[in-house]
């Protein structure tokens, strides 16, 4: 497989026409650099090309919710359950679980995803690939 | 403003969502092959759009409805969906309306999604969509 580390900043500074020095394994995709649900498909779509690592969107919510039932992961208004935080702290390290529990909603998990985040899961899904 | 009937009972909450793609944009990510399209776009979707002189601003504002009802949804992409469970398919008449599977659909149902509503629109350069949910409110049901 590609070096996975340089095939996810090239696949972020060309879908996100960023200069190289702007992006750090510690900005986070959306707020960072800005990118949008359609930017992280851009870098989805090259990283495969890259490396050969498939990731669906649906496997991006697998991962980020890594086997938690809906719900467990969070409560009828979306917002993220102790059990819920305490995943996403091992998928986002960075993460302090007591500031997402009862705080943050589902649909703002994304905007903690950081580069080295994304380096980890591909790293993470060539291994269960097999590749 | 009025508030429109049924929408506001206690047992009824609403929550719309809106999204806006760059046509340009849309064009790139999918003719960048590996048949991006098919995993983008359901089968129906890809035909409708098909030999259309904008078929581009046609695929944006289906890809701005999925997203729209993803936010209508407060999930965003992070919930466990393929981009094809959410469909546009068009009536006779020409009016969109959205079509639910797999884990959205499963989603809906769990959490008592009542009625979908969704419009779409693209000028130069640009599609949007707007979605409109209805959901029951299920704690508050139950107290009735």
């Amino acid at each position: 497989m590609a070096d996975v580390d340089s095939s996810v900043k090239e696949a972020v500074v060309e879908a996100l026409a960023l200069d190289d020095d702007e992006v750090t394994p510690e900005s986070t995709l959306m707020d960072d650099l800005g990118a949008e649900s359609i930017d992280l498909l851009d870098i989805l779509f090259r990283i495969e090309k890259s490396t050969g690592v498939k990731i669906e969107a649906s496997d991006l919510g697998d991962y980020m919710q890594g086997g938690i039932p809906d719900d467990e992961f969070s409560d009828d208004d979306q917002v993220i359950s102790a059990k819920g935080a305490e995943q996403l702290h091992k998928v986002m390290p960075q993460t302090n679980p007591s500031d997402l529990e009862g705080k943050l909603n589902a649909d703002e998990v994304m905007t903690l995803f950081t580069v080295q985040n994304l380096v980890d899961m591909v790293k993470t899904r060539g291994d269960g690939a097999g590749g | 403003m009025a508030t429109a009937p049924g929408a506001s009972g206690p047992g009824l909450k609403l929550r719309v969502g809106i999204d806006a793609v760059a046509v340009e944009r849309l064009r790139r990510l999918v003719e960048g092959g590996d048949k991006r399209q098919e995993r983008l776009f359901t089968a129906g979707e890809i035909e409708y759009c098909r030999g259309k002189r904008r078929r581009y601003e046609h695929l944006a504002a289906r890809f701005a409805a999925k997203e729209a009802v993803l936010k209508a949804f407060g999930t965003g992409i992070s919930q466990r969906m393929r981009w094809t469970d959410v469909e546009v398919v068009n009536e006779q008449s020409g009016r969109p309306r959205i079509v639910l599977g797999g884990a959205v659909a499963a989603f809906a149902e769990r959490h008592g999604l009542r009625d979908l509503d969704v419009s779409l629109t693209h000028t130069e350069g640009f599609a949007f969509a707007q979605a409109t949910t209805l959901w029951e409110r299920r704690g508050a049901c139950a107290s009735t």
